[in-house]
Formats: C-alpha cells, sequence, structure tokens
C-alpha cells in the first residue's frame, strides 16, 4: 500500500510534464549562475592549494594574500556554486512533484537577482578584509541581510507551491526541502546575528552550531532532497522503501543539531558538552546508513545503467563519498580518534569529500539530468560529460586519500612534542603538492562542466534528437 | 499519525521544527546558564587554588590587533587553544615550562572568538611574551628568514604601517597572559 503511493509520488513529475507547462525561468538562471560561480571560485581554490606549494606567490598583494582568498574560495563555493545549485534544483523538483507550476517564476527572478548581487558584494568585501572573522559566517552584516531576505524569497515561493499542490501525499524530497528551508532559517540566524551578543567560549559554540548545521541542516537536506528526486529519476526505477526514508528524515531532523560541540573536543569548552556532541555524532550513523542503504536497495538490478548514464555515476558515487564521510564524521569526533586528526589536514580532506564528492556531486548530476529538458534541447556532448566525471573522480580522490593519510602522519608527529613544529610542517610538503595536481584535475573538471554546460544552453530550443 | 506527517504540509513543518528545536535549544542557549565560567573573567590571588592572574579587557590598541588579526585570516591557520592533550602544553611550553590548559574564562572578552579549526601553522594560545616586536617586525615581513620551511604568507603591509604593526604585536604579547604560568616572568616585550 505505502509502497504503491511511493511509486505513484516519484511518477508524480512524469504525469505533470504532460499536463503542466514549465517554463523554468528561474531555475535556469539559478543554474546558470551557479555554475559560473563554480568556475571562478575553481580558480581561487587552485590559487590557495599552490600557496602552500609556493607560499611567496601573490604574497605581497594585501587583497590576495591566503587569508583573504580563503574565505572567498569557502563562501563562494558553499554560496555561490552549491546553494545556488542546489535552489535551482529545487525551483525545477518541486513544482513537478507537486503538480502544478511555480507559485511565482516573477519572485523567483527576483531571488535569483538578489542572489548574485549577495555574491559580488561578497568578493568586493572579503577581498578587502571585511569579514565578521567566524567561520562560514564570514560575510559583513549588511550582505547577512541580504541573504535572510533571499531566503524569505525562496521559502515563501516553495512553500507556496507546496500549499497549492495537486498531490496530497508529499514525496521525500519535497520533505528534505520544506526542511531545509525551515532549519536554514534558524541555523543561519544563529551563526550570522546571535554570535554578535556573544564573546569567548559562547559566542564559540553558537559559531560551531552555524558551522556543523550549515552541513548538516542546509547542505545535507538539500542534497538529499536531490538524491531522492534524482536517483528514482534517472534510473527510472521506483524508491526502494518510504518507511526507510522516513526514518532518515526523522532522526536527521533530531539528532543533527546537538554536535556543534564536537568541533571543540579536547578544547576549553564544557566536559559534558563534548560528550553529549560525540554521542549524537555516533547517533548520525543512523540518518546516513538508511538513507544510502535506500539509494542502494532502489539500483539493485539498476547497476549496469551507471556505465551509461553520466547522472547515474555522479549520483551513486555522491552516494558511496556520502557514505564515507559520514563514517569519518562520526568516527572522528571519539575523543581517541580527535586527539589525532583534530585540527589537521585530515579536516579539510574530510570537508571537501563531504561537499564535493557528496553533495557537489549530487548538483552535478541533477544539472546534466535537468539541463536538456530545461532548455529543451539534447546535451552537448556525452563524452565530455564523461571527462568532467573522471576528472572530478580522480582529482577528487587524490585530494582526499592524501589529505587523510597526510592528516594522520601530522596528528601522529604533533603527539611527539620532541619534534619541532617546524618539522611537521615541512614534512607535509609532498601532500600539499599532491593535492595542488589533484585540485588542477578538479579545476579540469570544472572546465568540462561549465563548457558542457554553456555550449548546451547555447543550443536551447533545437528539441531533443 | 506517521501517515499524517506524509500528506499535511502544517503538521509536518510543526514537528520537523519542534524536534530541530529541542537540540538546538538544550545545546546553544542552556550550556552558558549552567557553566558559569563561559562568562566570567579568569581571576585568582590565591596560589593555592592554582595559578594566579587575572583577566584584563581588551585595551584600544589590543582590539584594533584584534581586528587585524580577524581581517588578515591569521586564524585560518593558527588555533588558539591548548588542549587537554599532554603534547598540546608541551608545545604551547616556553623554556622547559609547560603551558596550562586552556580555560573558557581565558576568553570572555574575544569577539570573533578566535579558537579556530585548522592548525597550519603553531597554535597562538600561549604566544604572548615569547618573542619580541623586533623578531615580530622580520617575521612578518619574511616568516622565512627567521624559520626556514615555514609556508606563511609575508605581510609587508602591516610591518609599513607602524601604528598596525605596533596594534598587532600588543594584541600577540597578551595571548596566554591571564595566567602567570612562566615562574620566572621573562616574557618578552
Amino acid at each position: 500500500m505505502e509502497e504503491q503511493q511511493v511509486i505513484e509520488s516519484t511518477a508524480a513529475g512524469v504525469r505533470t510534464s504532460t499536463t503542466t507547462v514549465h517554463t523554468d525561468a528561474t531555475a535556469k538562471w539559478f543554474l546558470i549562475s551557479s555554475v559560473s560561480y563554480f568556475f571562478i571560485v575553481g580558480l581561487i581554490a587552485l590559487t590557495l592549494a599552490a600557496k602552500f606549494v609556493w607560499p611567496e606567490l601573490l604574497g605581497t598583494v594585501s587583497f590576495l594574500t591566503y587569508g583573504r582568498l580563503r574565505p572567498l574560495h569557502v563562501n563562494g563555493m558553499l554560496f555561490g556554486w552549491l546553494l545556488a545549485c542546489d535552489m535551482g534544483l529545487a525551483y525545477y523538483m518541486i513544482p513537478r512533484l507537486c503538480g502544478v507550476r511555480l507559485w511565482s517564476e516573477k519572485l523567483g527572478l527576483a531571488t535569483a537577482g538578489l542572489w548574485n548581487v549577495i555574491i559580488l558584494g561578497a568578493v568586493v568585501e572579503l577581498l578587502a578584509g571585511h569579514t565578521q572573522g567566524l567561520e562560514y559566517a564570514e560575510l559583513p552584516t549588511w550582505l547577512d541581510v541580504l541573504v535572510v531576505i533571499a531566503w524569505i524569497m525562496f521559502g515563501t515561493n516553495l512553500l507556496m507551491t507546496v500549499a497549492t499542490r495537486k498531490y496530497q501525499q508529499m514525496y521525500v524530497s519535497i520533505w528534505y526541502t520544506i526542511g531545509t528551508i525551515l532549519w536554514t532559517a534558524f541555523v543561519y540566524i544563529t551563526g550570522n546575528f546571535a554570535t554578535m551578543f556573544a564573546t569567548g567560549v559562547n559566542q564559540a559554540n553558537l559559531n560551531w552550531m552555524y558551522v556543523h548545521n550549515a552541513v548538516g541542516l542546509i547542505f545535507t537536506p538539500i542534497g538529499l532532497a536531490i538524491a531522492y528526486y534524482f536517483v528514482p529519476r534517472a534510473s527510472n526505477a521506483p524508491l526502494h522503501s518510504h518507511k526507510l526514508s522516513m526514518i532518515g528524515f526523522w532522526s536527521l531532523a533530531f539528532v543533527y543539531v546537538w554536535t556543534g560541540a564536537h568541533h571543540m573536543i579536547h578544547g576549553p569548552i564544557s566536559q559534558w558538552l563534548q560528550t553529549i556532541a560525540i554521542a549524537f555524532s555516533v547517533m548520525l550513523l543512523i540518518p546516513v546508513w538508511t538513507v544510502v542503504y535506500n539509494f542502494f536497495a532502489t539500483m539493485k538490478g539498476q547497476w549496469h545503467q551507471v556505465r551509461e548514464n553520466v547522472s547515474l555515476k555522479f549520483l551513486m558515487s555522491g552516494v558511496v563519498f556520502y557514505l564515507l564521510t559520514c563514517f569519518q564524521g562520526p568516527m572522528h569526533s571519539l575523543r581517541t580518534v580527535n586527539a589525532i586528526v583534530s585540527k589537521t589536514d585530515w579536516i579539510p580532506g574530510h570537508a571537501h569529500m563531504a561537499l564535493l564528492g557528496g553533495f557537489s556531486f549530487f548538483a552535478i548530476a541533477g544539472t546534466y539530468h535537468v539541463l536538456p529538458r530545461i532548455f529543451n534541447t539534447k546535451l552537448y556532448s556525452e563524452s565530455l560529460a564523461n571527462w568532467s566525471y573522471w576528472f572530478f573522480m580522480i582529482g577528487g580522490l587524490g585530494f582526499f586519500v592524501t589529505l587523510w593519510l597526510g592528516g594522520f602522519w601530522q596528528g601522529w608527529q604533533w603527539n611527539n612534542p620532541s619534534i619541532p613544529f617546524i618539522d611537521t610542517v615541512v614534512a607535509l610538503k609532498p601532500i600539499w603538492t599532491v593535492r595542488f595536481f589533484s585540485g588542477i584535475l578538479m579545476f579540469c573538471g570544472i572546465t568540462c562542466f561549465l563548457y558542457n554546460f554553456m555550449a548546451t544552453v547555447l543550443n536551447a530550443g533545437e528539441g531533443k534528437a | 499519525m506517521l501517515n499524517k506527517v506524509d500528506i499535511d504540509a502544517k503538521v509536518f513543518a510543526g514537528a520537523a521544527v519542534f524536534l530541530f528545536f529541542i537540540g538546538g535549544t538544550l545545546t546553544t542557549i542552556a550550556p552558558p546558564l549552567i557553566d558559569k565560567s563561559w562568562g566570567k573573567p579568569f581571576e585568582n590571588s590565591d596560589p593555592s587554588k592554582g595559578l594566579t592572574g587575572k583577566l584584563l579587557p581588551y585595551t584600544e590598541q589590543e582590539k584594533k590587533g584584534l581586528a587585524i588579526y580577524t581581517r588578515e585570516g591569521c586564524w585560518y591557520c593558527h588555533t588558539q587553544q591548548t588542549r587537554t592533550l599532554l603534547a598540546d602544553t608541551k608545545r604551547s611550553g616556553w623554556r622547559g615550562v609547560d603551558a596550562p590548559v586552556s580555560t573558557p574564562d581565558e576568553f570572555v572578552y574575544d569577539q570573533p572568538h578566535m579558537f579556530g579549526t585548522k592548525r597550519t601553522g603553531p597554535d597562538l594560545s600561549h604566544v604572548g611574551g615569547k618573542y619580541d616586536a623586533q623578531w615580530h617586525r622580520t617575521h612578518f615581513r619574511n616568516p622565512r628568514d627567521l624559520v626556514p620551511g615555514s609556508i606563511m604568507p609575508p605581510f609587508p603591509w602591516i610591518v609599513e604601517n607602524e601604528e598596525e604593526f605596533q596594534a598587532l604585536v600588543a594584541y600577540l604579547q597578551r595571548l596566554g597572559r591571564a595566567k602567570n604560568w612562566r615562574p620566572d616572568n621573562d616574557y618578552e616585550k
């Protein structure tokens, strides 16, 4: 009975595409700008990786110093590329899952415009060194206010679409999208406004609550909304289990927010709060494993399709990276493991696997899938899309694996105080060199993706071959 | 009930926000109310209760130094926490004296906080008084002149601005000084 409903709702998009005409103007503009920022910010990422190998590079220009480029890289990738791409895909999915047109394309286009103002404003402000000095929350307050306004515009548009939906039952992707809209509002306000009224450890606690949940309650749910939509869609197979998806969603809603303090394990924050954060970090295995099992079971008997279908390649590799990154997370929150890897290069290895290997792969998969559909043409080049996959995959693995190994190595060295600190820096230089070359491969992936994307857009309206 | 959250968007949204709020409030609003040391500046004049000393509010100059430290993103590569790990207390120590473990009451005036998440360069929680101003001047101009193998970027625009340089050094020299942890008081200026 339940399974039947799920199949119906996964099929909802197919039915609506024949009955409702979607203009997708908002989705188009969000995708075009996000993919462009992916490329531009990719250049900055590469510059940062190069500075680890050649520390003098661009070193005497104040606005190109490491400390100013890094927040631009992080915020640019998080908000300019990934979140904007996710939003564009949500503007595509939600009307189709609801069987109605988007509540307001005009509001959507205004949101896209405002989002670009925010990103361009962020570039200028961050290069000038105007920063709040809190991770992920570097943007000056006037930009934070604009983000809140843009988020309200985005949320209203999609929630009104859901409120006017034709199908009573809401598919999993709708849950995760609504969750993202609501949780993000609170998480963002905590991280960017509540922190102004706190200092020291209290502020750090609010900051880590935001940093952790920016990943856990913004990028995770919107990323999973995309995966839940496109895995059945791209493989043309019904979702394995509705019940499992419910366990995954509701455990995520309850568990994730408790874990912020695991960023300060062994640090100057109450031990009992660290213990709570560790306990809940381990519980995160529940929402992760239920979701991952659900996707694997959906693919049962369908794996041969991965060979032919670039979207599925990105999706299923993304699922594996998601599984791995969410295994690392609980494990390195344990005090013993944390004593080795915390603050080392392991951490960027972990963060990049989550946001690039997991959620960016979902976003790229979704983009490849919707691109020919919204522009009513065929993808410019399947083989270029395959190239982009392998560049991302090999570059990504090179990046992740070397940083994990390097991180452990570094951590063990730090724990032996007879080794001078500078020796532990020099020891990591080969690691950073490999990371830079892996970055070049990933940047080639971005370039192929952007070129393929733009060439397809320029062929818009040519119909499917 | 379970079916209801599937078909009723309002019930669904209410449940999603409610579950979020349980953990959200218990981990952010409750802890500083329970653990008073988060908001009370360190002060101890009784040697039998451990290290003596007092955390002072920032002077105008130190505040400016913190702003420069924030602007240049020093905190992306330098943490400011001596953790409850033996190696941390040794590495933050100086001339054979181990540094005390960092406690919340040493940071109550920090806005923004500078604990950091990544340690590309050494931890700075107890750097105050380890190096004199001349050392910092040379080091900011080109870190590799003093520390071969370092990958820290040069900061010529700070060294060339005497006011900024003095402010930044004043900030650095106060780090970790709330507790009198060096018995000889051999702090550099």
